[in-house]
C-alpha cells in the first residue's frame, strides 16, 4: 500500500512537473525554431558572403534562391518544370527556383502548417478557389503593388481572368492560366455508334441521348464519364439552379430547378448507368484515354494525356439546358506566402513578370491547350491557327465563377456539393433527400 | 496476480522498516531510468493531451489568429453533426469486426504453428511479415491489387464469371474490404504474442489430459484457452484501442469515401484540423476528446469484464 502512496505522490509530482514542462517545452520550441531560422539564416548569410564576393567580382546581383510549391502533377509539370529551368539558366537577376511539385490535398495539408510555422515556401501556385481562404486568414501577401513595381501592363489581360487573383480589391497573386470545363468526346465511338463524329451534343437533352447510344456494357463502354468526387455546376447553372450567392450568404440550393436536374442526372447515372459507377476523377481521366469513355466534361488538363494516347477527340463548349449554357471557370495564380522577405519577394516579382510575356504564356498554351487571355497573344498568327486553340475560344465563352473569391467555398464543396453529387450519382439517395439534406448542410456551413 | 501480492504483503511490518531505509534510494536511481521514456511521454502525451483539452474549448484555427474562449459550443456541434455520428458507426464496425476477425485468425493458426519446428518458425516469420510493413505501402499495393480496371483479383473474378467487382469503391463493401487488409497486416503481431503464450503452456497439462481421454478440441478449450487467455485478453484490450484510433489504411485505400463509409473518427479529425478551410481546431480537438473518452470508457469497460474474468 506504502509503495503505492508513494508512486502516487511521484505520479503527482511528474505531472506537476509534466505541466510546467509543458509550457517550458512550447517556449523551447519556439525559440529552437528561432534558433533554426537563425541558423539558415546564418548558414544563407555565409553562401551569400562567400557569393558576394564573387558577385562583386564579376558583377552579378546577390543570389536568390525562392522555394517554389505547386500542384502539376501531371503532364502540365513537365512543362512547367521546363519553363522554370529555363528562367534558372537564363536569368539575370542570379534567382535560382527550387520547385516542388505535390498533389494538391498535400499541399493544403502543408502549407497552413507551414504558414503558421514560418517555414512556408517564397512562391506557392495554386487554384485560384484557395486566395480567399487564404486571404480571410492572412496568409498571404499583398501584392497590389506588382503592376507598378514590375511595369507590366494589366490591361493587356482580360479582366475576367486577372480579377480571379484579386480579393476584397487587393491583388494576392499574379495569374498563370485560365480555364473552364470543356465536353470532350470520343470521335471514333461517335462514328461506331452512328452518330456524327463532328457534332457534339448542343443539349442535356442531346447530351442524354447520345450517351445511351454510346454506352455497351458487353464492351465495357460508358457514353459519359460522371465521377462521384466531383461537382456539377455546369448542370444545375444549365436548368437555372445555382448553390448559393457569396455576395449575401444566401443558401440557393432548395429549388424546382435543381431538384429536376439531379432527377435528371440520377436517371442517366443509376437507371440508364451511362457512366462508370463509384468512379473518380482520375479514374474518369484512365477511362477516356483509354477509349473506354465516350463523352467527358474536365478541363483543359486532359489534351495532353489524349494526345500522347492517340485518341481521335473534340472539345466543345458544356452542354446548354433551359436557361443557357455555363461552365465552372477556374484557373491558377501565383501567390506569395505572408513572411516572405522583402529580397525573395521581389525575386518573386520577377519570375511572376516572366510568366506574364507573351512567349512564355504561348508555350504554355499551345503545349497544353490551354485559353489565352493576353489581348496581344490573342494576335498572334500561330495562335489564331491552333485548332486546339480555337476550338477552345467558343467553349471558354460561356466561363462563369463558381464561389471564386469566396472565403466559405472549399467548405461548401466538401461539406455540401461532392456530398450531395455522389449520393445522387450513386443511388443512395433520392434526389429530393439529397437535396434536402444538402440544403441543411449549406445552412450551417454560411451561418459560420 | 492477487496471489503475489498477497504473498508480498504477508510479511508485515518487520521488512517495511528495512524497505523503509533503502528505498528511497533505490527509487531514485529508478527515476532516472524512467526518465527519458517519460519526457518522451511528456512531449508527445501529456502536453498534445492537455492541449487538445484546451484548445477544445477555444476558437482556434491553424493559423492561431483571433483565438477566443468558446466555452462548450465546440461540444454541442459534436453531438449535432452527422458526420461524427457516422464517423462513430464506422469507427464501430471496423473495430467490433477486425478485433474478432484479426485474433481468430491468430487463435486458429496458433494451433499449427505453436511447434518449435523449422517450418512452423518459417511460417510465423511470413505471417509477421505484413506487420512490419508500413500500413502506406500495404494500403497502396491493396489499391492496386483490387482496383476494377487495373487489379489482378477483380480480374481473376472476372475470368471465372464474376462481374467486376469494385471492392474500395462499392459503399457497402469498401468497409469489410478495409477491415480485412487490416486484419491480414495485423494478425501477424497477435499471432506471435499468443504463439509466444501457448508454448508457455505446461505440456504436463496436455500429458494428464490426454491421459483422460481428451480430444483436441477439448485440449484447446480446457487448457490452452485458459492457459493464454491473459495473452489473448491483453491483446483484445490492445487490438480494440488501435482499432478504435484506426486511420491509415482508410485514408490510403478510400480516403472515408465512398458516401464517408470509411470516414473513421480520428480521419474526420484530421479532416477538421488539417484538411478543409477553416482548419478548426477547436472543433477537431473536441471531437478528439469525445473520442478519448469512448476509448477510455471501452477499455475500462473491456479490462472489468475481461482481464479480471481471466483471473
Amino acid at each position: 500500500m506504502k509503495a503505492k502512496k508513494v508512486m502516487a505522490e511521484v505520479l503527482a509530482v511528474m505531472l506537476a512537473a509534466v505541466s510546467v514542462t509543458g509550457c517550458g517545452s512550447s517556449g523551447q520550441n519556439e525559440t529552437k525554431g528561432a534558433d533554426t531560422t537563425a541558423e539558415t539564416e546564418a548558414a544563407e548569410a555565409e553562401t551569400k558572403e562567400d557569393t558576394d564576393t564573387a558577385a562583386a567580382e564579376s558583377g552579378e546581383s546577390e543570389p536568390v534562391t525562392l522555394q517554389f510549391w505547386n500542384v502539376f502533377t501531371g503532364s502540365d509539370g513537365d512543362i512547367l518544370r521546363a519553363i522554370v529551368d529555363n528562367y534558372n539558366e537564363t536569368n539575370t537577376d542570379n534567382i535560382t527556383i527550387e520547385m516542388d511539385i505535390m498533389p494538391n490535398d498535400t499541399l493544403q495539408q502543408k502549407l497552413p502548417a507551414a504558414i503558421a510555422t514560418q517555414t512556408a515556401p517564397d512562391l506557392v501556385l495554386f487554384g485560384v478557389e484557395n486566395l480567399a481562404p487564404y486571404v480571410s486568414n492572412d496568409s498571404l501577401e499583398d501584392i497590389s503593388d506588382f503592376w507598378d513595381v514590375t511595369g507590366v501592363d494589366k490591361d493587356n489581360f482580360l479582366e475576367n481572368v486577372v480579377e480571379l487573383s484579386y480579393v476584397d480589391g487587393k491583388l494576392y497573386g499574379t495569374p498563370m492560366q485560365y480555364n473552364v470545363s470543356y465536353l470532350y468526346w470520343n470521335k471514333d465511338l461517335f462514328e461506331a455508334a452512328g452518330l456524327d463524329p463532328e457534332t457534339p451534343p448542343a443539349t442535356m437533352d442531346e447530351l442524354a441521348e447520345y450517351a445511351q447510344k454510346l454506352t455497351d456494357p458487353s464492351k465495357n463502354q460508358f457514353g459519359l464519364a460522371m465521377p462521384s468526387n466531383t461537382t456539377y455546376m455546369q448542370f444545375l447553372w444549365a436548368n437555372g439552379g445555382d448553390a448559393d450567392d457569396p455576395e449575401t450568404n444566401k443558401n440557393l440550393l432548395d429549388s424546382e430547378e435543381n431538384l429536376q436536374t439531379l432527377t435528371w442526372m440520377q436517371d442517366l447515372a443509376v437507371n440508364k448507368k451511362v457512366t462508370p459507377a463509384n468512379v473518380t476523377g482520375s479514374d474518369a481521366d484512365a477511362m477516356l484515354q483509354a477509349g473506354q469513355v465516350a463523352m467527358y466534361m474536365s478541363g483543359p488538363w486532359q489534351i495532353n494525356g489524349l494526345r500522347e494516347q492517340g485518341i481521335n477527340f473534340g472539345i466543345a463548349p458544356c452542354v446548354a439546358g433551359s436557361a443557357g449554357a455555363f461552365s465552372p471557370a477556374g484557373g491558377c495564380s501565383y501567390v506569395i506566402p505572408k513572411g516572405t522577405d522583402a529580397a525573395k519577394k521581389q525575386a518573386a516579382y520577377k519570375f511572376m513578370k516572366y510568366w506574364l510575356t507573351d512567349e512564355i504564356l504561348k508555350e504554355w498554351s499551345q503545349k497544353n491547350g490551354f485559353p489565352v487571355w493576353s489581348r496581344t497573344l490573342a494576335e498572334d498568327p500561330e495562335i489564331q491557327n491552333d485548332e486546339v486553340l480555337n476550338s477552345i475560344s467558343k467553349a471558354t465563352e460561356i466561363g462563369r465563377a463558381y464561389n471564386l473569391g469566396y472565403s466559405l467555398a472549399s467548405q461548401i464543396d466538401n461539406d455540401v456539393m461532392i456530398p450531395m453529387f455522389e449520393n445522387v450519382l450513386t443511388g443512395a439517395k433520392t434526389p429530393e433527400e439529397a437535396l434536402k439534406d444538402a440544403s441543411a448542410a449549406m445552412d450551417t456551413v454560411l451561418a459560420q | 496476480m492477487n496471489e503475489n501480492i498477497s504473498r508480498e504483503k504477508a510479511p508485515g511490518g518487520a521488512p517495511a522498516t528495512i524497505k523503509k531505509k533503502y528505498r528511497p534510494q533505490q527509487q531514485k536511481s529508478a527515476y532516472l531510468f524512467i526518465l527519458p521514456s517519460m519526457l518522451i511521454l511528456t512531449v508527445f502525451v501529456f502536453v498534445p493531451l492537455f492541449a487538445s483539452f484546451i484548445i477544445s474549448l477555444l476558437d482556434m484555427n491553424i493559423f492561431m489568429q483571433d483565438v477566443s474562449f468558446a466555452g462548450f459550443k465546440n461540444f454541442a456541434r459534436v453531438f449535432q453533426d452527422d458526420r461524427v455520428r457516422g464517423a462513430t458507426w464506422n469507427t464501430f464496425y471496423f473495430a467490433i469486426l477486425e478485433v474478432p476477425l484479426q485474433i481468430g485468425i491468430a487463435l486458429l493458426l496458433s494451433i499449427y504453428v505453436a511447434k518449435n519446428n523449422r517450418y512452423t518458425r518459417a511460417l510465423r516469420s511470413i505471417y509477421y511479415l505484413p506487420f512490419v510493413c508500413s500500413m502506406t505501402a500495404v494500403g497502396i499495393v491493396w489499391s492496386m491489387l483490387l482496383d476494377p480496371n487495373l487489379g489482378i483479383l477483380p480480374y481473376l473474378l472476372r475470368c471465372i464469371g464474376i462481374e467486376s467487382i469494385s471492392f474500395l469503391k462499392d459503399p457497402d463493401l469498401a468497409m469489410p474490404t478495409v477491415i480485412v487488409v487490416s486484419a491480414w497486416k495485423g494478425f501477424g503481431y497477435t499471432l506471435t504474442l499468443i504463439t509466444a503464450a501457448v508454448l508457455n503452456v505446461p505440456s504436463s497439462l496436455y500429458e494428464a489430459a490426454e491421459m483422460d481421454g481428451a480430444n483436441t478440441w477439448q485440449k484447446f478449450t480446457h487448457i490452452t484457452i485458459p492457459g493464454i487467455w491473459p495473452t489473448v485478453s491483453f491483446c483484445i484490450v490492445t487490438t480494440t484501442i488501435s482499432a478504435l484510433q484506426m486511420f491509415d489504411q482508410a485514408y490510403v485505400m478510400t480516403q472515408g469515401g465512398p458516401l464517408n463509409r470509411t470516414e473513421t473518427l480520428v480521419q474526420y479529425i484530421y479532416d477538421r484540423g488539417f484538411q478543409t478551410a477553416p482548419y478548426d481546431l477547436g472543433y477537431a480537438s473536441a471531437i478528439s476528446v469525445y473520442l478519448f473518452a469512448i476509448i477510455a470508457i471501452i477499455t475500462f469497460v473491456l479490462r472489468k469484464f475481461i482481464l479480471e474474468r481471466g483471473e
